[in-house]
């Protein structure tokens, strides 16, 4: 038995669908694919996965993770995508497997790409605003509470990237088990301070481990 | 309307998945190399209409064709709709999200009554005139079929076409008629006609009704070489008739996100309030090698890790034991669970339960209907309280402690008796649960009883009964829930309003469409949810077009009246009908299909149950 960490990237019309939709959707895969592959010996046996970092859904991914669990060691895991991108529809990219470097765990950081429509003045105010000292976010806790959180002391980097005509923001923030930030809260409470609204789509670009090193 | 702005509106509200398309098994085209496009729509919601059987059956069957490309379209749910409508954005096709206006036809599947307004909704959303007559050649032919389309009439002035019976050919003849009357100069009431003369096609605007005095139906007139009578079609040969080797499979989670593997079509019992049990006569099975092999195919190219059987009653096939050797070991192999729901008390045996033991526990469900022995023999539910108790007592010797029972309340000739008969059946299975020594170790029993409200349906012996009324069905709920004295007892119940509204629809003409059409007007639509329903919206919409629903509803009706399906020919007889209501009136039962031929009139086709050897 060994484990395997798939790389793949999604997007299009397979942004609109949950984790758990994703999770549903990915042993099916397995299965269509027929891979030789580990079942839990619980009373309901399920399919072992595990996926390194959860994405929202509406976003893209350019760098997502899962863990699988072989049952034959010997197994030539350079088919593997093959396999998979075979069965799958368009909107996934299978494009690497290999032995698990770091554990599932491991991650701690995730870069965004947000790509707004045209911002004109609005983008040196969201300029400013993350620039600022004092970003205050409503975060809904796990009990469903409301509470404001400051996260300014937060966000790792960002930049805007400039080549483009779109305004397109890069911004590095928490992701993982211990402490998660979604890119939306922040730019919810631009908008809500700004008095404005643009439409924006969002890509995860990368996920990283603790010493903002690719998670690999 | 752009790609990225549909999608960024997809994402303001719940369960985009729903709309986004893209699933695995999708069938994606070049439409310029198609000659006919069809928009498959289910008047609900994404959910409801992705775990329908009809609908993959005939979307793969479609799709195998080089020169159509069928596409699925599904209600809207209201927070989608309002979106659609503020941005303009037209009712869209998941595969290609063209608009279906563009489309050759637009199909509808009729599963329930209450979703006819959901009909006129997507018709609107598609800027496709909701009135056949206001159709010009431009506009989509606009289809429907399933098991409503055995009364079609209250939906007369919406559809063009009605398909009756089983799709799979009729279907096909009609769509190769159109792509030949396109090649000479399409006139949509040309191509009316001739269709008009497929067998099993039912084209409303060819016939005139003229009414009575008392506004029961005098006759109906064929025009234009319409037949007087048209008959439902059915697969004769269902080891030879198509069955879809994969399914589209959902992202989002649908109601039913399983395989599903068709056994049989029919019913041989004939309970006289089902109307599934007269429509799809005669009973005709599949082999069990052809199960086996479908089953096997489907689970390969989707993926599922759960298959359930499907047919109006799974302990009834012949070739269950055969088939089920067979399956259990190959889903087993295949880490696939096996579920088999519609099995019957009466030959629910041991050997069959220690099969199934195998399997996944889930709870057990059983319908006795009816609460008394009495009634039971009413309806023709041809099962005794010994048959229910010794099932109860098998299964629980068996580790379960779950059952759950379904009857139904307002049946013809129920009395206070009956109801309270429901309550003592409930009683008298938590009593035995504890009278077993072999009982499960320190688990409670639950006995659950869900109460629906019996509607009166078409093509059944019960089609001339009345339905009672709210206030009545309302005070029977309550006769029954003081009657239950035990906390092991869960009573369920139905909504009255939806369940009056389906009685009068079930059995409407067509003068109904203009409620519908006035309904939709104030908002109506997704009538079955109960969120949605709105009882004086549609009370107003009956008030202006000047109708009385409980004409419909609560009306007995004369064995001589003209009912507006008259000319519907199910193969099923009007006599045999008034036969069965009489027999159910004198307390009588009768023998299923397999014991003796009750004379229905479907050993018409030749095939089926009514020439197995015995």
């Amino acid at each position: 038995m060994k484990n395997v960490r798939l790389f793949y990237k999604k997007g299009d019309r397979m942004r609109f669908i949950s984790h758990l939709d994703m999770t549903r959707f990915m042993a099916r895969i397995i299965r269509r694919a027929d891979l030789p592959v580990w079942y839990t010996e619980g009373f309901n046996p399920h399919l072992y996965m595990t996926f390194a970092l959860p994405l929202s859904l509406g976003m893209s991914s350019e760098y997502d993770v899962v863990d699988i669990r072989l049952l034959d060691d010997g197994y030539d895991i350079s088919t593997l995508c093959g396999s998979l991108n075979a069965v799958c529809p368009p909107y996934i990219k299978f494009f690497d497997a290999k032995d698990p470097v770091k554990k599932a765990g491991d991650v701690c950081f995730a870069e965004f790409k947000i790509i707004f429509d045209d911002m004109g003045e609005a983008k040196a105010e969201l300029e400013s605003f993350l620039s600022s000292n004092n970003i205050t976010v409503l975060k809904k806790t796990k009990k469903g509470i409301i509470k404001e959180i400051e996260v300014s002391d937060k966000i790792i980097n960002f930049s805007f990237d400039t080549s483009d005509t779109n305004t397109v923001l890069n911004i590095t923030l928490p992701a993982g088990s211990v402490e998660n930030l979604n890119p939306e809260l922040i730019l919810t409470a631009f908008f809500e301070q700004n008095g404005s609204y643009y439409c924006y789509d969002i890509t995860r670009t990368a996920i990283f481990d603790k010493d903002k090193k690719l998670f690999k | 309307m752009d790609k990225k702005r549909l999608e960024q509106l997809m994402l303001t509200v719940q369960k985009p998945g729903r709309y986004s398309g893209g699933e695995i098994n999708q069938v994606v085209k070049d439409k310029a190399a198609v000659d006919v496009r069809f928009a498959f729509c289910f008047p609900d919601t994404y959910e409801i209409g992705m775990s329908h059987l009809g609908m993959k059956i005939l979307y793969s069957l479609f799709n195998e064709r080089d020169d159509i490309w069928c596409e699925r379209v599904f209600a809207p749910w209201i927070d989608f709709e309002k979106v659609m409508r503020d941005n303009d954005i037209p009712l869209f096709a998941l595969e290609s999200r063209d608009p279906i206006n563009l489309f050759d036809f637009v199909g509808f599947t009729l599963q329930y009554e209450l979703s006819y307004t959901n009909i006129l909704s997507m018709l609107d959303l598609a800027k496709i005139p909701l009135k056949s007559c206001d159709r010009s050649d431009a506009d989509p032919i606009v289809v429907a079929g399933g098991p409503c389309a055995c009364n079609a009439e209250p939906l007369a002035d919406f559809i063009d076409i009605f398909f009756l019976g089983e799709g799979e050919k009729v279907d096909l003849e009609v769509i190769d008629l159109y792509k030949e009357c396109k090649k000479n100069g399409f006139s949509r009431k040309d191509f009316l006609q001739k269709a008009a003369q497929i067998n099993g096609v039912y084209v409303p605007s060819l016939y005139d009704v003229v009414y009575n005095d008392d506004n029961t139906i005098k006759h109906f007139v064929p025009l234009d070489g319409a037949p007087a009578v048209v008959e439902k079609r059915i697969e004769l040969d269902l080891d030879k008739a198509y069955y879809p080797d994969r399914f589209v499979v959902p992202y989002i989670e649908a109601v039913h996100d399983r395989a599903v593997q068709e056994v049989f079509r029919g019913c041989i019992r004939g309970c006289r309030f089902c109307q599934a049990g007269y429509i799809y006569r005669p009973v005709r099975e599949k082999s069990a090698a052809t199960v086996n092999q479908q089953a096997k195919a489907l689970c390969v190219n989707t993926g599922y890790d759960e298959i359930s059987l499907s047919s109006l009653s799974t302990s009834d096939y012949t070739h269950l034991e055969e088939m089920l050797d067979d399956m259990l070991c190959w889903t087993e192999d295949m880490r696939v669970s096996l579920s088999l729901p519609s099995l019957r008390i009466d030959n629910f045996s041991e050997e069959l339960l220690q099969k199934i033991n195998r399997l996944r526990k889930s709870g057990l469900t059983f319908a006795p209907e009816a609460g008394t022995q009495r009634l039971r023999d009413v309806i023709n539910k041809n099962i005794t309280e010994e048959d229910i108790l010794s099932s109860c007592r098998t299964a629980f010797k068996n580790g379960y402690f779950s059952v759950k029972l379904y009857f139904m309340m307002g049946l013809p000739t129920e009395t206070d008796e009956d109801i309270v008969g429901i309550a003592d059946l409930a009683q008298k299975i938590v009593d035995l649960y504890y009278s077993l020594p072999e009982k499960p170790k320190g688990k409670s029993v639950n006995v659950s009883i869900s109460v629906a409200n019996f509607v009166p349906k078409p093509h059944t012996p019960f089609q001339f009964e009345p339905q009672i009324t709210m206030d009545e069905m309302m005070r029977r709920q309550m006769l029954l829930k003081d009657s239950i004295k035990s906390k092991k007892i869960t009573f369920n119940y139905h909504e009255n309003k939806t369940s009056f509204l389906e009685g009068v629809f079930a059995r409407g003409d067509r003068r109904l469409g203009g409620v519908i059409a006035a309904a939709y007007k104030k908002g109506c639509r997704f009538d079955g949810w109960d969120e949605c329903f709105n009882l004086d919206a549609w009370l107003e919409a009956f008030d202006e077009c000047a109708i009385t629903p409980e004409f419909y509803a609560n009306r007995t009706r004369s064995f001589e009246e003209i009912t507006p399906w008259d000319h519907l020919d199910y193969r099923v007889t009007k006599d045999f009908l008034i036969r069965e209501n009489m027999t159910a009136h004198n307390g009588l039962t009768t023998p299923n299909c397999r014991e003796k031929c009750a004379g229905c009139g479907a050993n018409s086709y030749g095939e089926g149950v009514c020439f197995e050897k015995r």
